[in-house]
């Protein structure tokens, strides 16, 4: 009987070498590509920082108007054409270009189409609001203004970079 | 949000702000309607992502229902039905079914939830730039059936 068991305390103590071993293989194994993952996306974001042409400036009006820009985008494994919605408008000099993302849980947002807040942006799943440069509205879901884009004139083209936050 | 890793956190943290679900109903044939399978696969599956992306504040593309074309629909429908139950009873309130499939079409008054059947444009010989012209058409004229079932 006492025989039986320590036989058997031998087996469990063998499969649980044998199973750390292999558990360590696989750890190793796993480590390895998160740590290429972790370097990746560092590199990505400077190939991001490109500059795409989405407009000349002779379109362009006071009014926030919607101008549609695609890019690829490399994510892990699938490499796929994104498409960014921005607006832009002309105030004064200055163009300005406003991501369409809303900054509360990412639904698009759209310019004038509510008809009780006709000069504001606003996003249809949780009625979030925007002023024209982009500051939330109190008392609406959104808690910091709409992203905004780098933006450069070259020749009379507009250039968008990338968005970032107002605060 | 999409049934992702990076999404689904979100969709758990955020929950209360996201009532609507949208699933897509693919119906999948080895035979003489591959090709139209496939159309309708890619055509669905495109048209779901933007929503999605139009809306993933608000709702939650759930990976699709598939099932042999030549199965009976009021089968489908009893399945689907039992997706739909489930779904509402984590607090989904509206359900958003996508299909080209046009038999859906027969079992409609049943499904509690809104069906929202989309003719087949295929995709195929059409340059980027026209397909995507083609797509955005469509999705402009989805976008109020969705804001509008919102308003129930
Ligand atoms: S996602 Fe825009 S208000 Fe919630």
């Amino acid at each position: 009987m006492s025989d039986e068991q320590n036989h058997n305390v031998s087996r469990r103590q063998f499969l649980t070498y044998t199973l750390t071993g292999v558990g360590g293989f696989m750890a190793a194994g796993i480590i390895l590509p998160m740590a290429r993952f972790a370097i990746d996306p560092v590199l990505q974001a400077e190939s991001e920082g490109d500059m795409k042409a989405v407009t000349d400036v002779s379109e362009l009006t006071e009014e926030p108007q919607r101008f549609d820009f695609s890019y690829d985008q490399e994510d892990a494994w699938v490499t796929s054409e994104t498409t960014e919605t921005a607006y832009i408008y002309q105030s004064g000099d200055e163009v300005v270009a406003l991501s369409s993302t809303c900054t509360h849980l990412g639904c698009t947002v759209s310019w004038a189409t509510n008809e009780e807040y006709p000069d504001e942006f606003f996003c249809p799943c949780h009625g979030g609001r925007y002023e024209k440069d982009g500051t939330n509205i109190e008392g609406t879901p959104p808690t910091e203004p709409l992203h905004k884009y780098e933006v450069e004139v070259r020749d009379g083209t507009v250039y968008v970079g990338k968005a970032e936050p107002q605060v | 949000m999409k049934w992702s890793t990076d999404d689904i956190p979100l969709f758990v943290k955020e929950r209360e702000y996201v009532d609507t679900a949208v699933l897509p109903l693919l119906p999948i044939d080895f035979g003489d309607g591959i090709r139209q399978s496939g159309a309708m696969t890619e055509f669905i599956t495109v048209m779901s992502a933007e929503i999605e992306k139009q809306f993933r504040g608000r709702m939650l593309l759930v990976p699709s229902f598939t099932y042999l074309a030549q199965r009976d629909i009021k089968e489908c429908r009893r399945e689907v039905e039992e997706w739909i139950q489930e779904m509402k009873k984590e607090k989904m309130k509206h359900i958003i079914l996508i299909t080209a499939d046009s038999s859906w079409k027969k079992v409609e008054s049943e499904l509690d939830g809104l069906l929202v059947w989309m003719p087949l444009v295929p995709l195929e010989n059409m340059d980027t730039a026209y397909k995507k012209q083609v797509i955005s058409e469509q999705i402009k004229q989805l976008l109020p059936l969705v804001m509008d079932k919102w308003k129930e």
